[in-house]
Order: C-alpha cells, then structure tokens, then sequence
C-alpha cells in the first residue's frame, strides 16, 4: 500500500513537471514518459520504482545483436542496422533491441533516429528500471549529439535515477 | 579448223567467263565476310545480355520458437521447390522424419551477406519451431531460409532472363541439346553443310523456307543479332556471322551464349529468355536442379516455346520430350533404362503461369525505385533487389479476398462478379509492406486498387478527429459530446445537414462510445469544437499527403485516400504515434553483390504516446462493443485486435483498417465503377479483414500504458465512473490522464464496504446450508 501511494506520488510530481515544461517541445512531438523535459532544476525523484517485469533478448535476437555489433565495429553501419531489423522483426515489442538499433544510429550519425528509438524504446520498456534507464542513456546521448547538453543532463540524470551507477 | 578454233575460244570465253563470276562471286562474299566478321566479333566479344532486375521476397526467419508449424515449413519449401526424398544430399532437397526435418540449403545471396549451401535440422511443434541444428548437430540461434525470387524488372521490349555460368549448368544440357539440334557441333565450323542441303531439299519440295538445319552457332546468330525473318540473303548472312564466330570463339563459349540467349517462352509482355529462367519459369528451381525429365522438356522447347507451351499444350509438350528422350538414347547420352523412366514422369511444371509473381506487389516495387533510378538500370544492370513481401501472407490474402467476395456476391444474388477489393498489410513496428492485392483477379496485371483507387475514407476519418480532441487535454475517452441534430452554414451559404447511418440520435455519449458506434453527429459535434483545421494538419502529419479540403465535411471523411495511404495513416496508430515510412524495399545490391542502396527502418514522432493509447482503447472498444463487433467471431477469442470501419455515401465504398500486435491491415471493397454497394464497412470490408488477420501469425495488441495514464473502471453507456463493485456487462476499463477527475456513476460510492459483508452473508449462508 505505501508503495502504490509512493508511486501515486511521484507520477503527480512528473505531471506536475510536465506541465513545467511543456513549452520546450513542439507540438505533438512524443516523449517516453511525463517527466521527459523535466528541467535540470527539477531533479527526478530518487526513489526507482519497484520492477514489474525485466526485459530480455531471446537467443535469436541476442544472437543478431552480437552480429550488429561486429559489423558496427567494422564501421559497416548499414549492415549492422540490417542486421538489428531482423531482431526487431523477431521482437518488435522489446525495448532492448530499439535501443540496440538507437545505438547504431547515433554511431551512423543519426541523434534524431536515435532519439526516436531511445523514447520509442522507453515506452516499451515500462516496468522495467534498466530498460528505461538504457533508453534514457540513449536519449541522452542523441541529445549531447545535438549539442543540447542540459537537456541531455536531465535524461543523465533520469537513466541515473533508475538504476544508480 | 576455224570451227574447232572457234569453238576452242568460245569455250574458254565460256570458262573465262564462269572462273570470273565466280571469282568475282568469291571475292564479294569474302569482303562482306571480313566485314561481317570484324562487326560480329566486337558485338559478341563485347557482349553483355541485359539484365533485369531480380526481385526477392523476404527470406523467412527460422528460430527456436518462431511460429511455423512443420506444415508452414514444408509449404514454404515447396515454394522454394526444394525437393522432398529419402535423404536430404544434393542442395535444394529435404526428408521428412515425423516432427523432423533435414535440409539441404543452397547456396543463396541475402541483401547483406551469401550464404555457402548447407545442412540444417529442425524439429517443428504443434505450432513453433522447436530446435534449429547444423549438420554437426549444434544447436542454431537464427537461420534464414532462401529468399524466393518473384519476379524481375523487364524492359518494354519483354527480354526477360537469368544467366548462368557454365559451372551451373548440368552437364547433360549441352549433350542433350548436341543429340536434338546439332549432331556435328563439336567439328562443324558453323554451317553444316549436309544440314544445309538436305533442309534446302525439304524447303524446294514444300515451296516454303521452314525446315531447321541451322547448327547451335546459326541459331545463336539468328536470336542475338538478327530479327526473325527468313530470307534466303538473311541465311547467308547467317552462315556467314556463324562461321566468323565459330573462327573466334571457342565451343565451350559459345555454348554458354546459346544457353542464355535462347528463347524458351512467353509470359504475356515477358519474353523468358535462356535456359536459366526457364528453368525457374516452368519449374520454380534453379537449372543445377532439374531432373532428366525436366531438362528435356526445356530442350523440346528450343524447337517452338508456344507450339510445344506445356501450360497450354501439355499433349504435345510430352510427346516432343519424349522424342528428346528418344534421341538421346540414340546417340547414346543417356541409358535406355534412365530414358524409360524419364519418360513415365509426368511434365512436372508449375501451375501458376506466372510462377511465384505477385503483380501488385512488384508495381509497388518498381514505383519506390523509380524514385532512385533510371529505367535502364532497372531492366538491363542486373540489379538484386530485396523486399519485405512475405509469400504465405499474400498468396492468403489474394485467395481471402476472391473467395470472400465470391460470397458476399452470391449473398446478394449479383448477377456479374464485377465487385472487386483491395488489401494492404504491413507489420507498424517495422514498416514493412508484407503484401498487396490490388483486384481479385490473382496474378493479374491491372488496375492496382492497392495504390491507385483513392476513395473518400469515410468514417476511417474518426480515430484522426478524436485524437486530435484528446490532443487539447480538453477531452478524455468519458468525455460527454452530444449525438444530436446538426445544422452547420457553410460558407458558401448552403446548410449541412449530417445524419447518422441508423438515422437515430443518441443523446450525450462518451467519446468512447461515439467512436466504437461511428457515431457521425457526436463525431461532427466534436470534430467542429476542435476545428477542421486541426484535424486536417493530423491526417498529413500522420503521413496523408495532399492536403485535405478544410470542410465540416472532412471530419465524416471526405477526403480521399487509397488503401496504402490509409495503411501509412494507421500505421502512425499501430505504432504508438510514430510515422514510419512504408516500405516494400529493404535493399538494392547490384550484379556484383555490392550494396547499392538500403531504405533503413525510420522513426518520425508525430503524435504524444499517452493519446495514441488512448485512441487504441478506445479503437479496441470499436471491436468489442461497436461496429467490428461482427468480426470477433472469425478471429481467436484471446486475440486482441483493434480497428474501424467505414462506408461512404450510398455505401459505395466499403472500408476496414486495424491492427494487431504484430500486423496492420486495411481492406478496400467497391466498384471501379463507382457504383453503390448495398454493404457497409462493417458488412463486406470487415469480414474480409477479420479472415486476412486470422490467417496470419499474429500476436495480441498490447501496448504497455504510459505513466501518464492510470486505468479507471466506465459504464460504456454513460461514460460515469465506477467504483467498488459495480461492474456488470457494459463495463469497460480504459485509460485516462492521471489527474482526470470523473464524474461518477451515483449508487457506486464506497462499494467496497457491502461486497465484504455480501461476502460474509454468503459464507454465513454456505454454513446454515451445507
């Protein structure tokens, strides 16, 4: 009972924080969750919820990864990506492997796919404090890419927050 | 004397004369023969067949828990024409042992990589692939099967083929082809001259020029640098182009030319060309795998592709392979014993006429790459190209679509089978197109109602105006909005008077409720409060690309869109609010298996993820209590699947566009006349749609809710909330923003309390009555 109050009151907070700072953003532009442009000011709650579930990669879609990430070392990005749409193709719904593709992405030079795949990755993740936290990491970096480091200081802080270094 | 002299000079005048015209003669065919010469030896030295584009399918995923049944696998085997035996040796065959399975794979090119041949083992469950195994027996993360070639990018002119190299080639081929057209072709040096005479014996006795007697070389000449008629000046070209090549160009070579040069049959605007795809055209494998039987057939062939056309004529197709069985024995190529049994067999062709070609889908190919490239690369580079079509889930929607309307006719007694449809289906999370239908007609080139048939999108329209009300935070899924009489002034003066499909109206009803019955005045209503503008600007961000005429009337959906465009729409749904490009191609290698081009899986956000699932329950509600209703009961009753309907104005077209977990699809039905037809989305398009997504591999909708949201327990009806223990048939669960106040359902307050005492009254009563 404490926990689900304690959950009640952290999800108002992040309301409340959205609300803050909902003029940083376009319309219509999606974020992974409420707290998204939760100003640096506003540090996220230190409390990491409680995991419901925790993601994992099957052996066929682990196995596409290691793939992707031989042929990303090569500095062979369209394979690596190809590679990573087979593992998607196999599990669409696992944040794990957005964030896999994400991470080729912004090493192919890519930030806004990447950010795109981190909150893609961040809203399949709910439940999951290390698969958000990894999605929150991607997000960052997309945004650190770009230039736009408070923001990408906040997402730090986010992937921080669930799952403390 | 004088005589003799005289006759003595005449004579050798006479002779002078003859040895001058015919040195003459000899003289003027040996110029034209060194002309000939040099201008046939660059053109062939320098040759290069154009080579079309060949188009793959996706190659299908195997894993341990993909779900193929042991009958999925040997259907897609045998679309790939492997071949089933006692052992599983040569590529391209397999044996089948209870639940499992050993193939020989060929050696085969994916977009990113070749793959050498190899053995693999599977052991296939009732429904998922159990274990995957190498021919050491180590257990396989991922495999994939070959990709099966459907089709090619052929130019206007028809030339269609596949070359081989002479290593693919069965080495009975050439000996066979020596046996029945050219006995002398390993000495003759390019002309036969018993040949010639005896066919010129035949022509004179028959008044008419048609009898063979052309060596291989001759008609390797006739096919690549002549046109097809016959004059007597023409053979002597003939000859003379053949005996310049054969004085250039080893046998071996020439061989090879002949084998991929030749024409062996027609496929409506498709010249099928050379052994090699013939081989795939009539037997769907490649050449190194046809049996003696098969190879005779294509070798019967060479004499007429359409007089001896085994689709058409298969009487006289068998008994010239025969007679090609026959001839070899002759001559010794093969056994007696061989030849008998060759010819017990039976012509073994596919049944498609077109093999494994999906016209509608390859238009859709060809339409994506003339964006990047010209025509001629397209027809004569020998590009490799790699699509997302997944076979098993077109060849079952094409025979969905044909069978469904079949009945739907025969349920209103039409006279002509004239109502035709389209279907669309992608998997969202991907964007990958994995099939198209664009008419019932199967295999059949035409109108494309997939891409081309832009209908008014009816009520289709309606997820798009509710989310943009839930985009301005002034709405929820309980909101109220009244379904009454509406009279809206246009600008132009004229009143728009909207009525529902039921001609009833229903009062103030829940956004939810109003979705799930496509309500049009509570839709309008809503729609108008929120501007047309504003749901405009959501259609062409979700992917609509003309921009829609900003009338009241957009919001019941008159704005056209065709069945793909509608897919791209829902597809920004299915996703979660993201706009993913539609694409049936993943890559283009060329020739030379160099990666050319990848359309690489894209993310465009374009809507907030909380509304978007807000929009899926409510789109889910439209199949549990609105009007997909009818379709539940096609589709698994633990599936869960989410969609809309929609008709026009005097049901002239009939829509249905949904998704599951893993698959969207949009079904089209009309006429391409524009004529009504008497069914509603709900009635035609959606039991169409209900069958195509029961007949696919397809998981549940089940988008986790975002944080935002928290789920509240609502009367459907009202739209009120409930609490403690009120629930009965019309309640429904849905999310709404965590700061929602709802009004609540009266009598419903602290509920809790009575269902305990209820609770202890029960047991009380269970003690008092044992």
């Amino acid at each position: 009972m404490i926990l689900r109050i304690a959950v009640l009151v952290i999800l108002l907070l992040l309301t409340a924080c959205r609300s803050l700072g909902s003029a940083q953003r376009p319309p219509g532009a999606p974020t992974g969750s409420a707290a998204a442009e939760s100003p640096a000011g506003a540090a996220p709650s230190a409390v990491p919820p409680a995991p419901t579930r925790q993601f994992r990669l099957g052996s066929a879609a682990s196995a596409l990864v290691t793939q992707a990430h031989a042929r990303a070392a090569a500095g062979d990005y369209p394979a690596a990506m190809a590679t990573l749409e087979r593992a998607l193709r196999i599990e669409p719904e696992n944040p794990l492997a957005w964030i896999e593709l994400g991470r080729v992405q912004l090493a192919a030079g890519n930030p806004a796919q990447a950010d795109s795949m981190g909150h893609k990755a961040l809203a399949l993740a709910s439940g999951d404090p290390n698969a958000q936290s990894a999605a929150w990491r991607l997000i960052g970096d997309s945004l650190r890419a770009r230039g736009r480091n408070p923001e990408a200081s906040t997402a730090d802080a986010r992937a921080d927050a669930l799952t403390p270094r | 004397m004088a005589r003799r002299l005289r006759k003595i000079i005449v004579r050798r005048v006479l002779w002078g004369g003859v040895l001058a015209v015919l040195i003459a003669a000899i003289a003027a065919v040996a110029v034209y023969y060194f002309y000939v010469d040099r201008s046939v030896t660059q053109q062939f030295q320098g040759r290069r067949w154009t080579l079309p584009a060949q188009v793959f399918a996706a190659p299908l995923e195997l894993y341990v828990g993909a779900p193929l049944s042991m009958n999925d696998l040997l259907e897609e085997l045998s679309r790939l024409q492997y071949r089933a035996g006692a052992k599983a040796d040569r590529p391209g065959s397999f044996r089948r042992q209870d639940d499992r399975i050993d193939i020989a794979l060929r050696a085969t090119r994916f977009a990113d990589e070749a793959r050498a041949a190899q053995m693999l083992s599977i052991v296939a469950g009732a429904r998922s692939i159990e274990a995957l195994r190498d021919a050491a027996g180590h257990d396989m993360p991922v495999l994939r099967l070959d990709p099966l070639l459907i089709g090619s990018i052929f130019p206007t002119h028809g030339e269609d083929r596949i070359v081989v190299t002479p290593a693919e080639v069965p080495a009975l081929l050439p000996a066979a082809l020596k046996a029945v057209e050219d006995r002398k072709f390993d000495t003759h040096h390019g002309v036969d001259p018993l040949a010639v005479v005896r066919a010129l014996w035949i022509d004179l006795r028959s008044h008419q020029i048609a009898q063979g007697g052309s060596t291989l070389t001759q008609q390797l000449v006739k096919s690549y640098f002549l046109d097809s008629r016959q004059t007597m000046g023409r053979k002597l070209r003939e000859a003379l182009m053949a005996m310049a090549l054969e004085a250039h160009f080893t046998k071996a070579d020439l061989m090879n030319a002949y084998i991929n040069e030749i024409y062996l049959g027609q496929d409506g605007d498709r010249a099928v060309h050379g052994f090699g795809l013939a081989s795939q055209f009539y037997f769907g494998k490649p050449l190194g795998e046809i049996d003696l039987a098969q190879l005779s057939l294509l070798v019967a062939l060479v004499r007429g592709p359409s007089y001896y056309d085994p689709r058409h004529h298969p009487e006289r197709a068998l008994a010239r392979r025969n007679l090609v069985l026959k001839l070899m024995v002759d001559l010794s190529v093969i056994s007696a014993q061989d030849a008998a049994s060759a010819t017990a067999s039976p012509l073994g062709v596919t049944t498609r006429a077109a093999g494994a070609y999906y016209p509608s889908y390859l238009d859709f190919v060809r339409r994506t790459l003339r964006r990047d490239y010209q025509e001629t690369d397209l027809t004569q580079e020998g590009l490799k190209i790699y699509t997302s079509l997944e076979p098993r889930a077109q060849d079952q929607a094409e025979q969905t679509l044909d069978r469904e309307l079949t009945r739907l006719e025969r349920s209103r007694r039409a006279t002509n089978a004239s109502l035709d449809g389209a279907i669309v289906i992608t998997a969202p999370a991907s964007g990958d197109v994995i099939a198209i239908v664009g008419g019932r007609r199967i295999g059949y080139s035409g109108f494309n109602r997939a891409l081309d048939a832009a209908r008014p999108m009816g009520s289709l329209v309606k997820p798009f105006v509710y989310l943009t009300a839930l985009e301005t935070h002034r709405y929820n899924v309980a909101s109220i909005v009244q379904d009454a009489p509406l009279d809206i002034r246009m600008p132009n003066g004229a009143h728009w008077r909207p009525v529902n499909f039921t001609r009833q109206t229903y009062g103030p009803v829940p956004l939810v409720r109003a979705l799930a019955e496509s309500m049009n005045l509570a839709t309008v209503a809503l729609g108008m409060d929120v501007g047309v503008t504003h749901v405009a600007q959501t259609l062409q961000r979700f992917g609509l690309e003309r921009a829609p005429a900003q009338v009241p009337a957009l919001l019941l959906g008159a704005v056209n869109a065709t069945p793909l465009e509608v897919a791209q729409l829902y597809s920004g749904l299915a996703s979660g609010g993201y706009r993913t490009p539609l694409r049936a191609v993943r890559a283009v290698i060329s020739a030379a298996g160099q990666p050319l081009k990848a359309f690489p899986l894209e993310l465009n956000p374009i809507a907030q993820p909380d509304v978007v699932f807000e929009v899926e329950q409510m789109m889910q509600q439209v199949m549990e209590r609105g009007t997909g209703r009818p379709g539940r009961s096609v589709l698994p009753a633990d599936l869960v699947v989410l969609g809309k309907s929609g008709s026009t104005s005097d049901l002239r077209d009939s829509w249905f566009a949904g998704f599951s977990g893993s698959h969207l699809a949009v079904v089209w039905v009309g006429y391409d006349d524009n004529r009504p037809t008497g069914f509603t989305g709900a009635a035609a398009a959606l039991a169409i749609w209900a069958h195509v997504l029961a007949g696919l591999a397809t998981t549940s909708w089940s988008a986790a809710m975002p944080d935002s949201l928290t789920d509240v327990a609502l009367d459907y009806m009202s739209g009120l909330q409930l609490e403690g223990n009120c629930a009965d048939a019309n309640t429904i669960h849905m999310a709404v923003p965590v700061s929602t106040q709802l009004a609540k359902k009266a009598g419903c307050m602290g509920a809790p309390a009575p269902r305990a005492t209820e609770r202890l009254g029960e047991r009380l009563r269970a003690i008092i009555h044992p």
